[in-house]
């Protein structure tokens, strides 16, 4: 059998549990290893797991750039910013939304989550079509704060107690630094109103996100600034999510296993870029393609996984059953 | 004088089943024996409809039957549960007549023949059914379920949706499944667990792959195994068991492969391809199939329901629990069914564009049985979608009577040797 038949064949969710398994050890422990992988990550590794961080998520550091007084911020010092955001650009178009679903350490937490509600026997949640429509606009509302409210504070609206405001609701902030001992983050801030309303608002986003994916598959992914971020930039990247309309029997099969509920994964039978905003790149909707060649993965226009007949009918435990 | 022998006058129900078994025998005798090369895996099937419909062997004599009215309803449950789906969609003139007297003059073949033979009761296939569930699909055979209850049958309404794209559809389908799920255990005295459902989704889905492996082979030129063999083999999984039916369908894989590895040829040296769709083609009305390959033509593909849209789509399970099993069952059942009692059919046209073009044919065949209003309705937006594509397509409105073969066969032969010259021309 050559490699190509092979890899189709391959075992998606046991490869993306140890690829997960390790992603998140190295970004969460690797800085203990003096492992720096700079500051401009498309991917939360969050900066406030202070020692054992490999790397930061981007968002941080463009939140203190975007938060300069906006003379400095439109003159020649802004151009540091462009450098942070080249970089992130770079990062992100190498792997495109595959950093969400094979890196991200909170993506990652989730997806244990829904192994122990698995243990459990209980049934996932799902939106319907009219809930789906109306939430997939916050992230694109909390992207809105990733950069606004830096700027705002830059332009002197509001003062250095909304900084880093996304970073004070994310769920990381608080949940990350715990697989270090760190407990730090776990406490509502006096200091200021804004700081107060933020850490609080962090708080209970914190126990939803524990709460929610519990059950829901990838809750907070759904809701994710960082994957509108990445959105805006996905039709530059070079891996891709395609899909042969022709192919295509429409049997849904690709949207029951999807993660984060894609329908035109499913019925979208004009477009060859699927990759939708949602999208996490798990792979899982190419691995549940009865349809031979229907869904791939495609690095720099070449095929690197495909969905098969004979590879569905592995991963179903069909091909001996008796 | 000699006495005279002992003479007993046939009755009705004997002279019924009588002309049943001519009719089975004459068209399997015509199946078997009215072309070459038959593979000789395929003698499996021809043996296993002789033996039910000539010698009246009943099928499954010590498991409970349980009679299904459509491709909907989910064989790995009932299977889950303990049960064999026997699929009650019949094929017999005989039997059309007998049924003709409860529906009006105009209505479907398939759906009469299914009523007439539940009211005879001689076809041992159908022989021991008490309980049949009836999907809520055309209107006939919505109708239809009151007269098998009138009968004396058991018959269960499983409600399935008019609109498959939507999400409430989709919801209204997975509950009717799930009601389905308990309700079956209920009547077989198995629950359905999860243990034993993992193991029937497999056990299908390990068929389905036989048949895929089988209908691939079809893309070959030269054609190595004859349409009217497929429908006979797809025939025979609506009531044979099972594993049994797979181990036969790997072995005629096996056969055929070694056939295209020799580059068998078993049509004509220029035999148009052709894709069958449109109502289904049941044993023993094979007469348009048969009338196909006897006029030169082969076909290489189908969109039917008694065939290709029974084993194409296969169950994908994220979670093996009941909770997404179950889910995963129903969705199998109705996202990809382009049965034409949907609101919609741009699946189905999007299908026979894609069977046109992999499986190379020449041409498509639509059958519409008179009376299966469905079809006959849906022919307008086919036939202009064939068009727009420059797929030729013939157009058959007929039913299970024999009477108008010779001015039908005219018409396929036409178009056969249309077919043929366009490819003339062509190159």
């Amino acid at each position: 059998m050559n490699v190509k038949a092979t890899i189709d064949r391959i075992d998606v969710r046991r490869f993306r549990f140890w690829f997960q398994l390790f992603a998140f050890a190295f970004l969460v422990y690797g800085g203990w290893l003096a492992v720096d992988l700079g500051n401009s990550l498309p991917t939360f590794a969050c900066g406030y797991n202070r020692k054992g961080t490999a790397g930061v998520c981007y968002l941080l550091p463009l939140q203190h750039q975007l938060a300069q007084p906006w003379s400095q911020l439109f003159s020649k010092e802004g151009l540091a910013v462009l450098g942070g955001f080249a970089l992130f650009l770079l990062w992100f178009l190498v792997l495109n939304k595959a950093w969400c679903g094979f890196i991200c350490p909170l993506g990652t937490l989730q997806d244990w989550i829904t192994g122990l509600r698995k243990r459990f026997g209980l049934r996932y949640s799902s939106y319907s079509d009219e809930q789906f429509a109306k939430l997939t606009w916050i992230k694109y509302g909390l992207l809105l704060v990733v950069i606004f409210v830096p700027l705002l504070i830059g332009g002197h609206f509001l003062t250095h107690d909304w900084g880093t405001a996304y970073c004070q609701l994310c769920p990381a902030r608080m949940i990350i630094p715990l697989f270090n001992g760190d407990f730090s983050q776990w406490k509502i801030d006096f200091s200021s109103t804004g700081r107060m309303v933020l850490t609080a608002l962090g708080m209970f986003i914190a126990g939803l996100f524990l709460a929610g994916s519990f059950l829901k598959k990838r809750f907070f992914c759904f809701f994710c600034p960082m994957s509108a971020f990445h959105y805006i930039f996905a039709k530059l990247s070079l891996f891709k999510l395609k899909k042969e309309g022709s192919k295509c029997t429409v049997c849904g099969d690709c949207y029951r296993v999807c993660d984060l509920q894609i329908k035109p994964i499913a019925d979208d039978v004009i477009s060859q870029d699927i990759l939708k905003d949602d999208c996490i790149l798990c792979m899982k909707c190419v691995a549940a393609c009865p349809e031979q060649g229907a869904l791939r993965v495609d690095i720099l226009g070449k095929t690197v996984f495909e969905s098969t007949k004979d590879g569905f009918a592995k991963r179903m435990g069909m091909e001996d059953k008796q | 004088m000699s006495a005279i022998p002992e003479h007993e006058i046939e009755s009705g129900v004997q002279r019924h089943a009588r002309h049943q078994g001519m009719e089975a025998g004459g068209v399997l005798d015509q199946v078997e024996r009215g072309f070459a090369g038959n593979p000789k895996a395929m003698q499996y099937f021809y043996d296993l409809f002789r033996d039910v419909y000539c010698e009246g062997v009943k099928p499954h004599p010590d498991k409970q039957t349980i009679g299904t009215m459509c491709v909907q309803i989910p064989d790995e449950i009932i299977h889950a549960a303990g049960g064999v789906p026997v699929r009650m969609c019949n094929g017999f003139y005989t039997d059309e007549e007998l049924g003709s007297e409860f529906m009006p003059a105009k209505s479907c073949s398939l759906v009469k023949a299914s009523l007439g033979m539940l009211k005879s009761q001689t076809n041992p296939y159908s022989a021991g059914i008490q309980t049949i569930v009836n999907p809520t699909t055309c209107d006939q055979k919505k109708k239809a379920a009151g007269m098998m209850r009138e009968m004396g049958y058991d018959v269960y309404d499983m409600e399935l949706p008019p609109v498959k794209e939507s999400e409430e559809g989709r919801e209204y389908w997975r509950r009717s499944v799930r009601k389905f799920t308990q309700h079956i255990g209920k009547l077989t005295g198995k629950k359905v667990t999860r243990r034993n459902l993992k193991q029937t989704i497999q056990q299908v889905g390990r068929a389905q792959l036989a048949y895929h492996r089988l209908n691939e082979l079809r893309k070959h030129t030269p054609i190595p195994i004859l349409g009217k063999d497929i429908f006979m083999v797809t025939n025979a999984y609506f009531f044979d068991d099972l594993a049994r039916w797979t181990r036969a369908t790997e072995a005629l894989c096996a056969e055929i492969e070694a056939r295209v590895a020799q580059g068998y040829n078993a049509a004509g040296r220029r035999s148009p391809r052709i894709v069958f769709t449109g109502s289904p083609p049941v044993f023993p009305n094979l007469k348009l199939p048969l009338m196909i390959e006897q006029a030169d033509g082969v076909i290489v593909a189908d969109e039917t329901c008694s065939s290709n849209r029974l084993l194409n789509d296969m169950v994908s399970v994220d979670e093996w629990f009941m909770y997404d099993m179950v889910d995963a069952v129903a969705d199998r059942y109705l996202k990809s069914c382009t049965c034409p009692i949907f609101t919609m059919n741009d699946d189905r046209i999007r299908r026979l564009i894609e069977l046109y073009r992999t499986f190379n044919a020449d041409g498509i065949i639509y059958q519409a049985f008179a009376g299966c209003s469905v079809y006959e309705m849906e022919q307008r937006s086919v036939a202009k979608a064939m068009e727009k594509e420059g797929i030729p397509m013939l157009y058959i409105e007929t039913d299970y009577s024999p009477s108008h073969a010779g001015q039908l066969s005219t018409r396929v032969e036409a178009f056969i040797e249309s077919l043929k010259s366009r490819r003339r021309q062509m190159l």
